[in-house]
């Protein structure tokens, strides 16, 4: 089992690292040899609630003794060819361009007087060429340090790396030190004895959205607000009904034809009275809402329609925002009732996509982002209300934000594992279910819109 | 040719084949109001099954193409000449792309949907031959 240290979220510029990418880099800076190893990230970029995010999209593994070499001062170092292969590919396809090597040690990092020396050297020339931020990054297994240009000639370091895997890994040159003073609510006692007090202070620091505030949504905002999250961002442009009272928390008959999203800030309210939350009465495909997802560090999707679920996956996998979906489904035909499914699915950048699942049908997304009346009228055999009760809501509620809490404070046995959760309540069963990835995705293989954040699509070589 | 704002590339290259098929003075665009856009392509034949003998082709390239399927389609009021109704796949609607007159609603899914061969304009076309055809 590995032991993380967990470090809140850091203000400043960060590197995103999808799950995938970071096993083949670590494989290939740390096989055991304890030598020196060098690649280059290409990377997208976007404004995050923090900073600039790089957001990494692609390894080059540089070659040991061929791309990678003892230079003339002794310390290894990127050849000139492997070097200006990848500044013309940022260049070209408008990417940061991140060199990366490592160091020994563990968990504290830092650049080598020679290692800056290079970087003075080195990197005004590199930013003219590509136009492009660059990012040198040291890594040991459990520690990050970056050195981050831009083309204006501005130069910053770089506050952390993200890697949103099973665990939501965040390394920094050094442990985050414990607050001398306790800085957490006395209420949090019971939970800190669990997530700790940097467990607890990366709660407070997060901004987490929940799409949908029907059954599954509404109770997963209440727990991630009792848990100490600081920043809700809840999205539901529906009404409560008079069918919705039993399900949902909190609600009373005077909530009926107010928005849900009224209903969940109240709850959440009551929950922590200092949380700040973001209410949006909207559908998830006005631009500015997709904006404030993209400002989120997680994700939890509890609406059933296909815009919702595309534009969740489209954040997650070109953004590289980690998602939970969570739903019940209740099969009722002719009065008998089927095989009952309290579903979580964990969306991991690269690695679940909504897409590759077949969770997503094109007509019915085509239906989804008409206008409401023509949305209305393309629907020509009118649906039945769903089955739904409280309890299967609960079920699903909580295994979604069970492996949040989990993920956040990085106490998952297993930094990679990324199997959603199926529930069987009938036949009592529970079973692990693994996503599929296509290699022609247009979201989540490596050369379409994965991880390119705010870069236009125009500019995609490939397509 | 109505003038349109920014779009995103994927339907901007959707608006530049219809306009090089129906011609650019057929192809009217207005935007949808979420990033998309209604487009209506005007003065088309429908072949000896209706009274009238031409009408408009309209439908909504939306925000989410070319991952969601143009659907559904509609044209113009039409009455068949051999006096029966339409059949199951087209009711008559009001459309938000042309709030102020009758239309036909045609329901034709892409099933197995590729982006790449089930295009806007590829998909007008078929509707047009089913249309004529039915
Ligand atoms: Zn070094
Ligand atoms: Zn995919």
């Amino acid at each position: 089992m590995a032991h993380h240290a967990v470090n809140p979220p850091a203000t400043g510029a960060s590197l995103t690292i999808p799950a995938r990418l970071w096993q083949q880099l670590h494989a290939h800076l740390f096989p055991g040899d304890h030598a020196a190893h060098g690649a280059v990230l290409l990377a997208g970029w976007t404004d995050g609630p923090r900073g600039l995010r790089l957001l990494a999209r692609e390894l080059i593994p540089a070659r040991d003794h061929i791309d990678y070499q003892p230079g003339t001062t002794g310390y290894h170092a990127l050849s000139a060819a492997f070097v200006r292969d990848n500044i013309l590919r940022a260049r070209d396809e408008h990417l940061a361009y991140i060199p990366v090597h490592n160091h020994g040690g563990t968990t504290r990092v830092q650049f080598s007087p020679t290692d800056l020396a290079s970087h003075e050297r080195g990197y005004p020339t590199l930013t003219q060429i590509s136009d492009t931020p660059i990012c040198g990054l040291v890594l040991t297994p459990q520690a990050a340090a970056g050195d981050l240009w831009h083309p204006d000639g501005t130069r910053t370091d770089l506050a952390e790396v993200v890697i949103p895997a099973n665990n939501l890994l965040r390394l920094r040159p050094q442990p985050t030190a414990p607050s001398a003073s306790d800085t957490s609510h006395a209420s949090y006692d019971r939970q800190v004895r669990i997530f700790g007090d940097l467990g607890q202070r990366t709660f407070q620091a997060m901004r987490v959205a929940v799409i949908g505030l029907g059954g599954v949504g509404n109770l997963i905002t209440e727990y991630l607000a009792r848990l100490g999250i600081g920043h809700l961002i809840l999205v539901d442009d529906d009404l409560v009904d008079e069918t919705n009272l039993p399900r949902l928390s909190g609600a009373t008959a005077s909530d009926v034809g107010h928005p849900k999203t009224a209903l969940a800030s109240r709850l959440a309210r009551q929950a922590q009275p200092t949380i700040t939350i973001t209410s949006l009465t909207e559908r998830v495909e006005q631009t500015h809402v997709q904006a404030e997802l993209r400002q989120c560090d997680w994700l939890f999707l509890a609406a059933d329609g296909a815009a919702a679920r595309h534009f969740t996956n489209a954040a997650v996998q070109q953004y590289l925002i980690p998602a939970t979906q969570a739903g019940v489904k209740i099969p009722v035909r002719d009065g008998t009732v089927g095989q009952i499914h309290a579903v979580t699915r964990l969306l991991l950048p690269g690695t679940g996509c909504l897409w590759c699942d077949g969770l997503i049908n094109p007509t019915d997304l085509a239906i989804d982002m008409h206008a409401p009346a023509d949305r209305a009228a393309a629907h020509y055999v009118p649906g039945t209300p769903a089955a739904s009760v409280l309890p299967l809501n609960a079920l699903a509620a909580a295994e979604a934000v069970s492996h949040f809490m989990h993920a956040v404070s990085c106490l998952h046995d297993d930094d990679l594992d990324h199997a959603g959760v199926l529930h069987r309540p009938r036949t009592r069963t529970r079973d692990l279910i693994n996503s599929r990835t296509h290699p022609d995705c247009r979201w989540c293989a490596p050369q379409k819109q994965f991880a390119l954040g705010d870069r236009p699509t125009t500019n995609v070589a490939s397509s | 040719m109505t003038t349109h704002p920014a779009t995103t590339a994927p339907i901007a290259t959707a608006l530049t084949e219809l306009r090089a098929h129906f011609g650019a003075d057929a192809v009217t665009i207005t935007p949808d109001g979420s990033g998309g856009v209604y487009v209506v392509i005007s003065d088309l034949p429908v072949g000896p099954a209706y009274t009238q003998a031409r009408t408009w082709l309209g439908f909504q390239i939306s925000a989410a193409h070319p991952d969601a399927d143009i659907y559904p389609h509609y044209t113009g009021a039409l009455t068949r000449t051999d006096g029966q109704p339409h059949g199951q796949a087209i009711q008559h609607v009001t459309w938000q792309g042309r709030p102020g007159e009758q239309a036909l609603q045609i329901s034709r899914r892409s099933n197995h949907r590729d982006p790449a061969v089930d295009t806007p304009i590829n998909k007008a076309v078929r509707i047009l031959a089913w249309l004529t055809t039915q």
